[in-house]
């Protein structure tokens, strides 16, 4: 090649290159949008929604005293946060959707990180990709970048609701960052996992632990005094302590920004000098046969069910512990402040002065996880049989009805183990500090959730008949749907009949109360009819092998 | 039991406004090696899934050994099945797949099995993610030999199988057939179809385009003869059956001769032939005919 004529091929493979990223972005983009949507509309939609009904729901009611005491208390600081400008608008919103939004970003974002990253390697999807001129490194950082951007969208859409809404730019601008840069740094750490683990499933899982253990050191430092610098290692720790609409301090955010771009740069260092479908941890390349649990087609649902249950129960199992653990703190307090019990009665919690009350109150969350819990199960299977793991199952002499049932057995044995664990463990930690509970009061009250379960398995089995692409998200419908469904309906003054149309509405706070047996007995049914809708579905249409 | 292990009548399938499959109507006589042949996309896979119940007809129906593919409690404890493409559970190991695959399958000979394992050189140990396509081939294969069933369905099993191992399949269906198994082996591997089958199918666009013994497809088929003689050359216009004459030499003459031979040798007769060659077509060559037939 002579010098004259070089500079146009030159041109020609920069040109190529940019293309290739472009094509690259959009491959990413391509493969997050929906649930990204949906999480930043979340994310706005929720802080708006607070913050406009703060007027009505808390006005006039929080006077100096009852802050002073709120923020005194251990257990509330534990559970919901330090609060620390419960005397506006924004602040409020910070304290109530603060947390479950920094999470709710948190878990999307690394779970899309690891999905189409490891996930995508895994399933061979980058063969081809990789064979082509852009290196390994270029398409991992152009997919964490991917997710990034739309971690940070969830923060512009939470401080744009805000602003909107007629609170302080300052606080909202905080806020939004603080919620972006969690997003950031779960994307960051979930995908530079997944260059460290072979695959999917164990990256998914650390990173889930990391954010577990993020909250969990942001609770022990809000809610014990000598602790508190263990916010400072925790994302969701430096969020609080920025502390939007009181001091607004910018450094805990500096930070976070920090270690995310410390856990970004590192991506490309840890992708250079690994094998494509493979990590810095070498899987094992040989064992002996573990054969328990393969004789039969239920016996292998139950098989596949264990270690993902193991991973739930866990983390059910802590917060429920903790919240025994509280038990008595919280409900003294509720007891001296009667306007917070109040407070507490508008919002659906009634009764929280007593240890059942409170539990009671506590375990209807539970429905949350055990239903979504069961719609991921049900997605594990769809998935199972898009990814031709099961043709050689089919090709047995078993039919699709007898398989389904053994799957939906599994999902629904899985559910009540997980809601018994709960029960269990807030008794144990009720116990411990001396709280009133008996066993069965607590057994009782978890397992009240269970209708609600059901319809979340109903109606997965439902879309595994006949919208086997949605799986978990029709599946998660009547638990997180309900939920928010109740949640907007009592704060926004809507109609009574569409907070009717939440399970949520007639699901009894056990031990407080008895059980609604007829509501329970109804959703059992409606679960069971829908589910068969879907098994003939899933009898008649072809197999997505 | 049926005389015939597969048979389908008016098997159509259609994908929304994509007709999958036209009218099949297939016999496959029990105790045979059947190959079933066709370019991508002719419909190969989509009869396959048909056969096994994984996807419902839209006309016609399909039978295993008499009873309809969709009862899959029954026709199922009659076949084992290769897929093209083998994805196995990647935590489980090779030895845990056939124990899942044996204990819920149509039954298992574990003596076989062991002697397949050793037989196919497949490290048993290894989990499922850790197989190469071949590998993960291997464990379906020895899975799917192991049950004895009586009809044996399989989708390119060959194509990740580096030659020993393909010779060690060939050995394999070839005791299968001596066992009085039925094997419907559907295959890009012409030679490989040519040495183990009796009888082959060739599918086009979802139509079928020829059922025969693999002898007498040949015999349907143009073979190519080239005639050296001395004198006069001999007379072959207008004799049935002869093509493309050519003259490739002063005494030599090449032609293309289908069906009976007959007229073709009483036309050489004419004139003094001093040696003959008969060329007959390999599957492949017939194989590529029906391509061309498609691409034209």
């Amino acid at each position: 090649m002579t010098a004259v004529d070089a500079p146009a091929p030159q041109a020609a493979r920069a040109a190529g290159q940019t293309g290739a990223i472009h094509a690259l972005t959009w491959l990413a983009v391509r493969q997050i949008r929906r649930g990204a949507i949906v999480v930043i509309v979340l994310a706005g939609g929720m802080s708006a929604m607070v913050a406009t009904t703060y007027a009505s729901t808390v006005g006039d009611t929080m006077d100096a005293a009852a802050l002073a005491a709120l923020a005194e208390n251990p257990a509330i600081r534990t559970l919901f946060g330090q609060p620390v400008a419960l005397d506006s608008a924004g602040g409020f919103t910070v304290w109530r959707t603060g947390t479950v939004l920094a999470v709710v970003v948190g878990v999307w974002a690394l779970l899309a990180a690891t999905r189409i990253t490891r996930g995508a390697e895994d399933a061979g999807h980058w063969d081809l990709l990789l064979a082509g001129r852009i290196p390994l490194s270029t398409v991992v950082m152009r997919h964490a970048t991917v997710v990034v951007t739309a971690a940070l969208f969830t923060g512009v859409s939470t401080a744009a609701a805000l602003t909107a809404t007629g609170t302080p730019a300052a606080g909202a601008t905080l806020h939004g960052a603080g919620v972006a840069l969690v997003g950031v740094f779960f994307a960051a750490a979930a995908t530079l996992a997944a260059q460290i683990f072979p695959h999917r499933a164990a990256a998914s899982g650390a990173t889930v632990a990391l954010l577990g253990t993020g909250l969990l050191l942001r609770m022990v430092g809000d809610g014990v005094d000598g602790l508190g610098w263990l916010r400072w290692l925790s994302p969701f720790g430096l969020t609080a302590i920025s502390r939007p609409y009181h001091d607004n301090r910018a450094l805990p955010l500096v930070v976070l920004a920090l270690a995310s771009s410390a856990l970004l740069v590192a991506i490309p260092a840890a992708a250079a000098h690994r094998d494509v479908r493979g990590g810095w941890f070498a899987p094992r390349t040989g064992r002996a046969p573990r054969l328990r649990l393969l004789g039969s087609i239920p016996g292998f649902a139950l098989r596949r069910l264990l270690g993902p249950l193991t991973g739930w129960a866990a983390g059910v199992g802590v917060y429920y512990l903790l919240i025994g653990l509280l038990a008595v703190s919280m409900t003294d307090f509720l007891a001296d402040n009667p306007r917070f019990a109040d407070l507490a009665a508008q919002a659906g919690f009634a009764g929280l002065g007593s240890v059942e009350g409170y539990v009671a109150a506590m375990f209807v969350l539970l429905a949350i996880p055990a239903g979504v819990f069961a719609a991921v199960r049900v997605a594990a299977t769809a998935t199972a049989e898009t990814d031709r793991r099961l043709t050689l199952l089919y090709a047995g002499p078993v039919t699709r009805l007898r398989f389904l049932t053994a799957e939906t057995a599994s999902t629904a044995t899985g559910a009540v183990t997980l809601t018994a664990t709960a029960g269990l463990a807030t008794w144990i930690g009720a116990r411990s500090i001396g709280a009133p509970l008996h066993l069965e009061a607590a057994l009782a009250g978890a397992v009240n959730v269970l209708p609600i379960a059901a319809l979340c398995l109903g109606a997965a089995v439902f879309a595994l008949g006949w919208l086997p692409r949605a799986v978990s998200l029709v599946g998660s419908l009547p638990a997180v749907g309900g939920f928010l469904l109740q949640a907007i309906a009592d704060s926004t003054g809507a109609p009574h009949w569409v907070g009717t149309l939440s399970p949520f509405t007639h699901l009894a706070p056990v031990p407080d109360l008895a059980p609604n047996w007829t509501a329970s007995v109804g959703m059992l049914i409606t679960a069971g009819a829908v589910a068969a809708v879907g098994a003939i579905g899933y009898h008649h249409r072809d197999l997505r092998t | 039991m049926d005389a015939f292990a597969v048979r389908t009548v008016g098997l159509i399938k259609r994908y929304g406004r994509l007709l999958a499959l036209d009218a099949l109507d297939l016999a496959v006589p029990a105790g045979s090696v059947f190959g079933f042949l066709g370019p991508n996309g002719a419909g190969k896979s989509t009869t396959i899934r048909l056969l096994l119940g994984m996807a419902r007809p839209t006309a016609g129906y399909a039978r295993i050994f008499g009873t309809d593919a969709q009862d899959v409690r029954v026709t199922h404890r009659s076949l084992a099945y290769v897929p093209a493409d083998v994805a196995l559970w990647p935590q489980l190991t090779g030895a845990e797949t056939l124990e899942l695959l044996g204990r819920t399958g149509p039954g298992v000979d574990r003596g076989y099995r062991d002697e397949l394992v050793e037989r196919f050189a497949l490290d048993v140990s290894k989990p499922g993610r850790t197989y190469s396509t071949g590998n993960r081939q291997k464990v379906a294969l020895v899975a799917a030999f192991a049950t004895r069933a009586p009809l044996l369905v399989f989708d390119e099993p060959t194509s990740g199988l580096d030659p020993l191992m393909e010779r060690e399949f060939q050995h394999a269906v070839a005791q299968a057939r001596e066992r009085g198994q039925t094997v419907f082996l559907s295959s890009h591997q012409l030679a490989e179809v040519e040495s183990v089958c009796d009888r082959v199918a060739i599918l086009r666009a979802g139509k079928l385009v020829e059922v025969a013994d693999v002898a007498n497809l040949r015999r349907l088929h143009r073979s190519q003869v080239e005639v050296t003689f001395a004198g006069t050359a001999p007379q072959l216009d207008g004799v049935p059956g002869v093509e493309a004459v050519e003259r490739v030499g002063p005494t030599r003459l090449r032609f293309t001769l289908t069906g009976p031979p007959a007229p073709a040798l009483r036309g050489l007769a004419t004139a003094d032939v001093t040696a003959l060659t008969i060329h007959e077509p390999t599957l492949e060559e017939i194989f590529l005919d029906y391509y061309d037939e498609v691409s034209r």
